[in-house]
């Protein structure tokens, strides 16, 4: 039997996962902007964007696999989401969703990184080879935060790990957590393709990097993409580290606050190059990954 | 990247969405994406429009380094044969709509370098300009104001100078290769733009 009241809370999930991620979006671009000062655009404002790079008349196509790299990053996008358990609703779960779920988020990555290449160009194959490298550093801290965690709550389900969270009180509660925590939001950074981290996109070096041959609709999806994922990535930082959520305003709150961390920190700092960040990664992330993992031995 | 053949682009005049046209110029006129092209003097005015001073992005309008997602294209300042040639390039990579805006006398009639060898008179003549400000140079707020002739002619459907270059096209190629010699593109283009 098709169960339609499932569907119906899938399809409602993922636009609602949308919709805040365009906020989201807003709210970094507006906070920015505050914090230099400025006015800053409506906090809408990506939403508009997306709405013109719709509206544009043409779309330069460079065959088959430009075009399926956006669709694969915004497929694993939504996958990744609809795993993470978002205020008692998950689709999908599994005895090791976590690992999915933490994997998953990075497919993205490579889907835009897919298409990107196939364009041919330079500064696309630039930005590719930054990004590569960005994620092969980053596995590491990550991969340790996420060990640390599983160490300590003793299990690889999401969902039971937030009922933990719930009796126990939250993971940055935790001593060995809290490390685990500072190592995991250094490395949020880099997944979000945030300030120190921004190598991938580097606007003002290599112009957008992977991004720049997108434009017109593939562009609009990949800013739809970016929002399904800003979403599902700081939901998931919430749920593994800040308790879950029991109902969409708690989750909403959590998400916000670790989306200011992000912004905060990326309104400050300059950007790494590539061996700098590739060098930082290594060294004290991984240090502080470590010692949280064998604190929780 | 030479000749612009119709299976280089996925049409999307779509018939369908005549219906959202409405909102789709509304959104156009909301988010100008800037491809800046700062030749010449101007290229110093663009830091205090988008700065705490002026601040642009309150109307949408953003700094954008990449030509394919651009839409409106900044010229700001006199223009060689040299930097034409870029120019032109990169015009053609933007996809339409797209909007010009040329700063200064210089692009206009030549400005100060009315009687040099080596100064493009009249920009007009080899890409359609929407709006062009006068003065050497321009303060920020004329810019500004620039750019809110811009919004409004998107508005009311004015600005279209994306659809005279496809109309004339013929003609601005004619005076594009009067002042390079034929074959330019070929030439120079393809060394540039070797993936495409
Ligand atoms: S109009 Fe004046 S300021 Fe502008 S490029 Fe020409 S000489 Fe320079």
């Amino acid at each position: 039997m098709f169960d339609w009241k499932l569907a119906l809370e899938a399809i409602g999930m993922v636009i609602y996962a949308t919709f805040m991620g365009f906020i989201f979006m807003g709210i970094e671009r507006k906070a920015m902007a505050r914090i230099q000062r400025r006015i800053g655009p409506p906090i809408y404002q990506p939403i508009i964007d997306t709405l013109k790079l719709l509206g544009k008349k043409e779309s330069v196509s460079h065959g088959l696999i430009y075009d399926f790299g956006p669709v694969f990053a915004l497929g694993a996008s939504i996958t990744a989401l609809l795993f993470i358990p978002i205020a008692n609703f998950q689709l999908f779960s599994s005895n090791a969703d976590l690992i999915v779920v933490a994997y998953l988020l990075e497919v993205p990555m490579l889907g835009i990184m897919l298409g990107a290449m196939s364009s041919g160009n330079p500064y696309s194959a630039l930005g590719v080879q930054r990004g590569l490298l960005t994620m092969v550093a980053m596995q590491l801290p990550y991969g340790l935060a996420l060990i640390a965690l599983i160490q300590h709550w003793g299990t690889f389900k999401l969902s039971n790990i937030v009922a933990l969270q719930q009796v126990h009180g939250w993971s940055i509660t935790v001593p060995a957590l809290l490390l685990a925590f500072i190592v995991f939001d250094i490395v949020f950074q880099a997944l979000l393709g945030l300030e120190p981290f921004d190598i991938v996109s580097a606007p003002a070096e290599i112009s957008m990097g992977p991004m720049v041959e997108y434009g017109g609709k593939h562009a609009a999806l990949l800013f739809t993409q970016h929002a399904v994922q800003l979403f599902a990535e700081t939901a998931f930082f919430a749920v593994l580290f800040l308790g879950g959520a029991s109902n969409l305003l708690e989750l909403l709150v959590k998400q916000i606050a670790v989306l200011f961390i992000a912004i905060f920190v990326a309104s400050i700092y300059p950007r790494f190059t590539i061996d700098q960040a590739a060098k930082f990664f290594w060294k004290w992330p991984t240090i502080i990954g470590i010692i949280a993992v064998l604190l929780t031995m | 990247m030479s000749e612009r053949k119709n299976d280089e682009f996925i049409s999307y005049e779509l018939k369908e969405f005549k219906l959202f046209e409405p909102l789709f110029r509304w959104a156009r006129k909301k988010s100008l994406w800037i491809v800046a092209f700062c030749t010449g003097c101007g290229g110093i005015e663009m830091p205090p429009l988008a700065t705490a001073r002026y601040d642009f992005e309150r109307f949408g309008i953003m700094p954008n380094p990449a030509p394919r997602m651009g839409d409106l294209f900044l010229i700001t300042g006199y223009v060689t044969p040299k930097t034409l040639k870029r120019i032109i390039i990169t015009y053609e990579m933007m996809q339409d709509p797209k909007y010009v805006l040329a700063h200064g006398s210089c692009p206009i009639n030549g400005g100060v370098y009315w009687d040099s060898y080596n100064v493009v008179k009249q920009l007009d003549k080899y890409i359609p300009i929407d709006v062009a400000i006068a003065g050497c140079m321009p303060r920020a707020e004329a810019v500004m104001q620039g750019i809110m002739d811009i919004i409004r002619k998107i508005e009311n459907g004015e600005a279209d100078g994306w659809k005279r270059y496809r109309e004339n096209y013929e003609w601005y190629r004619k005076n594009q290769d009067e002042l390079f010699g034929e074959g330019w593109r070929e030439k120079d283009a393809k060394r540039w733009l070797a993936w495409l």
